[in-house]
């Protein structure tokens, strides 16, 4: 039974609250995309259609190499992640074992605790750690790509976690059971039923993975090396130098890049809907 | 001969709490046996123990002979019927059939012969490229079936599986499931809470309470001659006379009356007892008219309830009140609230029982 509203709002302001709402979300974006196609110097201002800033920011050897940076550390961080995200997640869905509960804590840190101070712990761990390194092995190492890379994964298996955790929650632990009972060994029982019923989630958290990973900017800068600057950092090492429209132009490629993501993840999804469905309605279901 | 599945001394604690205490059992070769109890009596314990599911923490488990106690699930000659069916449900019923001759590298031609043998044995013939989801519970149930069978297991263990049906397809599947067991001749360990299913399928039955096997037998002897209570009143329904043992075949009841009872060993003379009177074997009949030399007991009708085919009176005695169930036929005498009656039951109708 659907409650009456008490007090009815009148059908337009619902839509000035709509319209509203969506300029708030959107007009940002059209105004970035807008701009990036001025040809004036300076960002706010339109001086006429232009596709030099573009053009600029395909020559620029230095972006491009940034660019390459995030896209590697993107990918290598997500792919550690996600394998880590979701042992570790299965870990605390399918067995007991001791200091469970603090395991289960402590994985959530990343998510809670602020940037910056993520940032300065990466830091201290890793100049604590190399010049252990190097007073014990005589082992020389620097910040860099490595080190970006491991950060990454550091916050990205909290998310991966609790993406897949979900999932695995709202999975019949009788069916890797009735594996096991068919003569699968526990490999193969993930291998085989575990994973293709949690697949979605592990996909989730991996497109949620790439899109922090390219996202970040805070701990990158505090753990980046020379050579291995990614393109937010380098984006925002432009602001400082004061804006030019190529910051434009670089902001919509990033946000194309993104729109794909998402678009590719929701296509996936689509894809697995009618499967999923399926998939929940027989585990939750005949109990 | 040695059995199909034979337990010995096997308990399974949780933490603290005993699920399964010292149990010993053998279940013979081609057997249909039942598990039966109240839920949380640790009869599905005892069933995943054998599917490995669950390892004993005290105790010996074998198969055909063969110690399994520490093997894992996927070691074992044994194949489960999940309560739940839990079927694959991102698999089609064919490739649910075939999982575990595939994950033990069977022949892939193999594999498609035997996978059909089964699908047909269950006839579940043109479902093959069904999703479970696709299927009713009953047809689930059948794939389930399916996909243990196939396997030829050595034992085959159903936890209830027939919980998840409707009264009408229950019924129906009980009998297919018979009928199944006769075909294929594999043990069957089947775990229920519904005794008149456990009756009606098996060829013996155990009952459990609070992780104790109390009792095993055929469905007859657990009906005729149980030895404990719980038994008696789990598989039907009884009265229970408190009296004392006074040498194997009599019964002294509280009220000074001796009674003969079949002679019993499982007691010792001298002990508490109760004495089990079904209500159906309990015959009434006006004051003063009970045949000679069997036991008799007067008291007055307080109630009567009328269940079409039968009638039940609830009879008021100075020491305790007895069920009576007579059939409902126009050649016997109906009695009312007030009348003044005799009970009475020939010796080997009653049960001598630990209280």
């Amino acid at each position: 039974m659907s409650r009456k509203p008490i007090h009815r709002l009148p059908a337009w302001a619902l839509r000035t609250n709509g319209a509203v709402v969506l300029l708030f979300l959107y007009a940002p974006i059209i105004l970035l995309v807008i701009f990036s196609f001025s040809a004036s110097r300076i960002p706010g201002q339109w001086g006429g259609f232009t596709a030099e800033w573009y053009a600029t920011l395909f020559d620029d050897s230095r972006l491009q190499r940034t660019i390459a940076v995030s896209v590697r550390v993107a990918l290598v961080s997500t792919l550690l992640a996600t394998v880590l995200g979701t042992m570790s997640a299965l870990a605390l869905e399918r067995f007991k074992f001791r200091g469970r509960r603090v395991f289960d804590a402590l994985l959530y840190l990343p998510i809670i605790i602020p940037d910056v101070t993520m940032a300065v712990m990466m830091l201290m761990f890793f100049s604590q750690s190399f010049s252990l390194l190097e007073s014990l092995f005589g082992i020389g190492l620097s910040k860099g790509f490595a080190t970006i890379v491991v950060s990454h994964v550091a916050f990205n298996i909290a998310f991966v976690s609790v993406v897949v955790r979900a999932r695995i929650a709202g999975m019949d632990a009788t069916l890797e059971q009735a594996a096991s009972d068919l003569y699968a060994s526990r490999w193969q029982a993930f291998r085989f039923v575990t994973l293709p019923l949690i697949a979605p989630g592990v996909l989730g958290g991996a497109l949620l993975a790439v899109t922090l990973s390219l996202d970040d900017v805070v701990v990158t800068q505090f753990v980046a090396g020379p050579g291995s600057t990614t393109l937010p950092v380098y984006v925002f090492s432009l602001i400082r130098k004061g804006v030019t429209p190529t910051i434009n132009a670089v902001s919509v490629i990033m946000l194309v890049a993104s729109l794909i993501l998402v678009a590719g993840s929701v296509g996936l999804q689509r894809a697995n809907a009618s499967r999923g469905r399926q998939q929940l309605r027989t585990s939750g279901g005949n109990s | 001969m040695s059995a199909a599945v034979s337990l010995r001394g096997i308990s399974k604690l949780f933490d603290d709490v005993t699920a399964v205490d010292n149990v010993d059992l053998d279940i013979a070769d081609g057997e249909f046996f039942a598990l039966l109890g109240p839920s949380g009596c640790g009869k599905t314990t005892t069933l995943r123990m054998i599917a490995g599911l669950e390892l004993p923490s005290a105790g010996s488990l074998q198969i055909f002979g063969e110690e399994v106690g520490s093997l894992p699930p996927n070691k074992r000659p044994v194949n489960t019927v999940f309560q739940n069916y839990a079927l694959f449900p991102h698999m089609s019923v064919a490739d649910n059939v075939a999982f575990g001759l595939r994950m033990r590298k069977v022949p892939k031609s193999e594999i498609s012969t035997r996978v059909q043998e089964a699908i047909s044995l269950v006839r579940m013939s043109g479902m093959e490229g069904r999703r479970p989801n696709q299927l009713s519970g009953g047809q689930q149930q059948r794939v389930a079936l399916a996909r243990a069978l196939v396997n030829r297991p050595k034992v085959l263990l159903l936890d209830e599986p027939l919980a998840a049906l409707d009264l009408k397809l229950r019924q129906e599947m009980q009998f297919e499931l018979k009928q199944l067991q006769r075909e294929v001749g594999i043990t069957f360990v089947f775990v229920t809470h519904d005794q008149e299913e456990a009756l009606a399928l098996s060829d013996r039955i155990g009952v459990m309470n609070d992780g104790r096997l109390l009792q095993v037998g055929t469905p007859e002897e657990m009906y005729d001659a149980p030895v404990d209570r719980f038994v008696a009143d789990f598989i039907g329904r009884s009265n229970f006379l408190k009296g004392t043992l006074e040498s194997p075949d009599v019964v002294c009841l509280t009220n000074g009356q001796r009674i003969n009872v079949p002679a019993v060993d499982a007691v010792t003379v001298g002990d508490e007892v109760q004495v089990s009177l079904r209500p159906e074997r309990v015959m009434i009949c006006d004051v003063d008219t009970a045949p000679d030399g069997v036991a008799r007991l007067s008291g007055i009708v307080d109630s009567e309830t009328f269940l079409g085919n039968s009638v039940v009176y609830r009879v008021t005695l100075d020491w305790m009140t007895i069920e009576v169930e007579t059939d409902h036929r126009p050649d016997l005498e109906r009695h009312h609230s007030g009348d003044r009656v005799d009970l009475w039951w020939r010796d080997d109708a009653v049960a001598v029982v630990k209280p």
